[in-house]
Parts: C-alpha cells; sequence; structure tokens
C-alpha cells in the first residue's frame, strides 16, 4: 500500500463542486506537486489533508490509517501557509520551539533540535528576532523550520514561495527540494508556477476545475501533455486544430484526433530528414533571458523559440521555413 | 508664500479655539479669583483639595468607574468572543452585527432614554442594571472593531490553523496565540469604550438620575453652586481622559508594529 492514498475524494460548498473525484497515491519521500490554475481545488486537497477542512466524500489514508474523522492536532502533518502565518508575538525561536513545547519535549531537548533546525534553515542567528524583523524568505524559512521540527508524516506546502521576489522563490526552491532530500520527508506542494513545480518534484498532478486533468514526471508531463488544456498550461505549446495544421505543414493527421500541439523549442530554421515544413511571415521577435520567442504567421500563428546564443535572426515581415520532427507533433486528446 | 501664512493663521485659529476653552477651564481650577482681570488673580490648590476631600465626589467617581469598567467587562466577556466566532468561522453573518453598529450610532439618547423607562420601569428592575446593559449595547461598535481589525491584521484564522498543526486544541490555539496577539487592540477598544462611558451623561441622568450620582451628574450639580469647583471636575476628567488616549495611542502603535509581517 502507497504511503499516502486518497480515494475518491469530493468537495462541495453548497452546490458548486470544488473537488471531483481525486484518486492519488503517494510513496513516502516523494516530492509531489498539485499544480493548476487559481480555483481549481488544488488547496482545497491539502486542507482536506491536514484535516483543517471536511471532505464531502472520499477517503485519506496515511501510513495505512483513515485519517476521516481525525482531528487537524492528532494527524501528524505539517504546513506552511503562503503569509507564513509565524506568531507575531513570538521570536523566531519560540515559534520554531512551539510545537515541541505543546508536546512537552523536555526543554533540553527543545533547545537542541530547535538549534538543529535553525541550522538547516540558515536562521540560527535570528534566533531571537520577532517575525515583523524578517525579510519575507526568512519568514518563510522560519514557517518550514517550524512545521519540520515537530517531524510530521507530510509536510504541506500551500504556495509557500508565491508571495516572495523570483530571485529569492529560486533560492528557496532549492533549499525546499534539498532539505526534502536531506531528510528524506514526504511533501506536497501546491503551486500556479509551472516552473517552480518542474524544478523541485518527483511528480506532479495537474489540476483543472476540481479534477486532475494529468499526472506523472515532470518531463513526461511536459513532453507529452494529454490535453489543451495541458498543453496551454505547461510551457507555450502552440496548439493547432487538425485542419489548420493539415494546410500548414501539407500533411494529412490522425482522423481520431481533432487538435494537435507543438512545442515552440521543437520548431527549428534548418531542415532535417523526416521533418515536416512550416511556412510563416515573421511578425514579433521577443527576447525573454536566454530565450528569443518569434512569432510567425502561416495558415495560423504559431511561436518558436531558439536559444539565444545559438538563435537566428528573424526579420518582420519576411516569410521563413521553419521544420519539425514529426513525432514532435503531439495528438491531443 | 502667501497661501502658506494664510494655512497658518488659519490652524492658529483653529487650535486657539479648540485649546482656549480647555486651557481657560484648567487653568479656573487653580484661580484664587478670576472675576475682572485678563489673568487669574491668583493660583491656588485650595479648589482640587476640596473636591478630593468631598465624599460626595469620591463615591460619585467611583459610581463612575464602576458603572463603565463593568460595562467594558461584560461587553469583554459576552461581545468578544460572539465577535472572534462569528469573523473567524461565520463571515456571512457579520452583516448582522455591522447593522446593530450602525443602530447604536443611530439612536439619540434622549430617545432611547424614554424608551428604557417605558419598557423596563414596569417590570421591577434596577434601572442602573437597565443602564448598564444599554452601556454594554452602546460601546458594541469600540469592541467590534477594535476585535475585528485584531483578527483581520494578524490572518487570525491561518494562525488557528497553522497551530492546531502543531498539536493544539483549538481553545489553547486561541489562548496561546490568539488572544495574546490580538490583546493590545482588544485593550484599545476596551479603554476607549471606558472613555465614552465615563463621560456619558444623558442616559444615566434621564433614566436613573441623581439616585446613582455619577462624575457628570455630580459635575452638573456644582457648576450651579461653584464654578472652580466645576471646574477641577473637569481638570481630572480631562487628565483622566488623556491618560487613556495616550495609553489607547500607545497600544494601537504597538499594535500595528506586532501586525506589520
Amino acid at each position: 500500500m502507497s504511503y499516502i492514498v486518497i480515494e475518491g475524494l469530493h468537495k462541495k460548498y453548497g452546490l458548486t463542486t470544488v473537488l471531483s473525484n481525486i484518486d492519488m497515491k503517494i510513496e513516502k519521500g516523494e516530492f509531489i506537486t498539485l499544480l493548476g490554475p487559481s480555483g481549481c481545488g488544488k488547496s482545497t486537497i491539502l486542507r482536506i489533508l491536514a484535516g483543517l477542512t471536511d471532505a464531502s466524500a472520499g477517503k485519506i489514508i496515511i501510513e495505512g490509517k483513515d485519517m476521516m474523522g481525525v482531528q487537524s492536532k492528532d494527524r501528524q502533518v505539517g504546513m506552511v501557509f503562503q503569509s507564513y502565518a509565524l506568531f507575531p508575538n513570538m521570536t523566531v525561536k519560540e515559534n520554531v520551539a512551539f510545537g515541541l513545547r505543546m508536546q512537552k519535549v523536555n526543554i533540553a531537548e527543545v533547545d537542541q533540535r530547535v538549534q538543529e533546525m535553525l541550522e538547516i534553515v540558515h536562521l540560527s542567528e535570528k534566533a531571537n528576532a520577532y517575525p515583523k524583523e524578517l525579510s519575507g524568505g526568512q519568514q518563510q524559512r522560519v514557517a518550514l523550520a517550524r512545521a519540520l521540527i515537530v517531524r510530521p508524516k507530510v509536510l504541506l506546502l500551500d504556495e509557500p514561495l508565491s508571495a516572495l521576489d523570483a530571485q529569492i522563490r529560486k533560492k528557496l526552491q532549492a533549499d525546499l527540494r534539498s532539505i526534502q532530500q536531506k531528510l528524506g520527508i514526504t511533501m506536497i506542494l501546491v503551486t500556479h508556477d509551472q516552473e517552480e513545480a518542474m524544478a523541485v518534484s518527483d511528480r506532479i498532478f495537474v489540476m483543472n476545475n476540481g479534477m486532475i486533468a494529468q499526472s506523472g514526471t515532470p518531463t513526461a508531463i511536459y513532453t507529452s501533455p494529454e490535453s489543451e488544456f495541458i498543453a496551454n498550461f505547461i510551457g507555450h505549446y502552440n496548439v493547432f486544430t487538425r485542419q489548420a495544421l493539415e494546410k500548414m505543414i501539407g500533411e494529412t493527421l490522425p482522423k481520431e484526433y481533432s487538435k494537435f500541439a507543438i512545442r515552440p523549442e521543437a520548431i527549428h530554421l534548418d531542415q532535417r530528414q523526416g521533418d515536416v515544413c512550416m511556412t510563416g511571415e515573421a511578425k514579433q521577435s521577443l527576447m525573454s533571458g536566454n530565450v528569443i520567442r518569434t512569432t510567425l504567421e502561416g495558415e495560423c500563428l504559431f511561436t518558436m523559440e531558439q536559444l539565444h546564443q545559438r538563435g537566428r535572426s528573424f526579420e518582420l515581415g519576411k516569410k521563413y521555413m521553419c521544420y519539425v520532427a514529426k513525432e514532435d507533433v503531439i495528438a491531443l486528446s | 508664500m502667501k497661501k502658506r501664512g494664510f494655512a497658518d493663521l488659519f490652524f492658529l485659529l483653529l487650535v486657539v479655539y479648540l485649546v482656549l476653552p480647555v486651557v481657560a477651564t484648567m487653568l479656573y481650577a487653580f484661580a484664587t479669583n478670576w472675576n475682572k482681570t485678563i489673568m487669574p488673580e491668583g493660583l491656588t490648590f485650595k479648589w482640587l483639595a476640596t473636591l478630593f476631600q468631598d465624599a460626595e465626589f469620591i463615591q460619585a467617581f467611583g459610581r463612575s468607574v464602576l458603572l463603565s469598567s463593568g460595562a467594558v467587562v461584560i461587553a469583554l466577556l459576552v461581545i468578544v468572543p460572539a465577535i472572534f466566532v462569528i469573523v473567524l468561522y461565520f463571515p456571512k453573518y457579520e452583516k448582522w452585527i455591522q447593522m446593530a453598529v450602525v443602530m447604536v450610532y443611530s439612536f439619540p439618547g434622549i430617545i432611547l432614554a424614554v424608551g428604557l423607562i417605558r419598557v423596563y420601569s414596569k417590570f421591577g428592575v434596577p434601572m442602573i442594571l437597565v443602564v448598564l446593559g444599554a452601556y454594554v449595547v452602546g460601546i458594541l461598535p469600540y469592541i467590534y472593531q477594535g476585535t475585528r481589525n485584531s483578527l483581520r491584521n494578524v490572518d487570525a484564522r491561518q494562525l488557528l490553523d497553522a497551530a492546531q498543526l502543531l498539536g493544539v486544541s483549538k481553545l489553547q490555539a486561541f489562548t496561546k496565540i490568539l488572544l495574546p496577539t490580538v490583546y493590545p487592540g482588544l485593550f484599545a477598544g476596551a479603554l476607549l469604550s471606558f472613555s465614552v462611558l465615563f463621560g456619558e451623561f444623558v442616559l444615566i441622568n434621564l433614566v436613573v438620575g441623581s439616585r446613582f450620582e455619577t462624575v457628570q451628574i455630580y459635575l452638573m450639580k456644582k457648576l450651579n453652586t461653584s464654578g472652580h469647583i466645576a471646574s477641577a471636575v473637569v481638570l481630572i476628567y480631562i487628565v483622566l481622559m488623556g491618560l487613556l488616549t495616550f495609553a489607547i495611542a500607545t497600544l494601537t502603535k504597538r499594535s500595528k508594529g506586532a501586525t506589520n509581517l
């Protein structure tokens, strides 16, 4: 049996269905991400796992124990919130020690474990500071330490990095992954940032409208989107109707599929054997960090991405022959 | 430059308009004689000393403190838990409290007094208890605002969730986390309510009258007998209110600082 099992989870608020038939199996030590747009129900799953919200139907089993009806305080589930939720009347040290003090752990052990935990999150020198004296990134580290110190069976992270600026977010993503691997703890992250999900996860569950749209490893999700929603949500896929793409490449496509997707980086300007050709007029070229993103118009608009260093410059208004390998044309269900 | 000069002049006039009566009253409380001169002829502590030697004043002061603080304590015990539950768990019912708050402001004292007398006088309920009850309802706006703002500033629901996930019950989370966090805001609301009730005159005078003499009724009486004693009462009232205002300002500042996450 898996470490965490979620079976047939439903949640309704009045007549509105928030979660519908959610099934998940998570193994011990996995880093799982629930990825999806706002309002898709991903945070509700976390709250139900934590016992902060009741499910309308379904089962949650953690380490073989049915959690339905078990109070939050008895679930041994940790949680880190987007707004940190640090206790403002307590210092960093007191915040981190709170869970252990409530468990009546002896003072010497509390001190030792707090010290260890603060070292892990690199905040030893801030032990006596109050939350308001810390930066957002530091506050989130304290929240992480506070949740981890009680050694929860699973740590839930509800968009913990979304309130931070890009640079700190990237640093904390790496820290989060390294702490998770070091402690071997099972973590479930909720985010709407697909890059963040790709960077830290062992597996991703992409959610839409209260249902799981697709699950798998980051590579599998990125390279093999199963639906138009996934293709649009993950990366900047070009999605075409069958008719439009057939016209553009001059080849017949399988009739059982109505939509097809092509990754923008799979489109290139040099012809290789077996490639299909797409012709388009350059409309716009934007540099986004190390990538040049060019929009071309053929039968319909499509975008191609080239690494900045290897990129060829486009003359706007001029027609270009672009190529893509047949296996990179992905049929969507 | 000319505009600035006018602004300064108007500001100065406003300050004089607001401060002059207060300063004059305070000076009058120390004046030996102040009838035909611009400034008092001499200064004395005689009126203050007389006031503090008057058992009637001490009793009136005690009654005011008792009545005001009693109403505040009851409000804290009854209204605050209700606001906590509604704001945290049933926010859709908050509109009813807001409606009650508006109604408190919309009732003039005289209407309220007549209503209370007509309804409660036939039941044999001591009218001082009726006034106490009316006071508890009357300070609802201050207690409600203070409590609600404190809870919202700290994202109280999430603090409760975080505490529960660390292994404490809802009640423990409330007493160990929420109460110490929102305490400055609550205390500021309580002090504000106390100062409003301490200065209340209409209701107590009309419903109970001199049977339960408070500082305000005592002051009214003294206005007819000694202007100096009446000024001394006002002086003490102003000092007390000044101290309460200072305490509220300090607490509000601390409360804001504590929640600036």
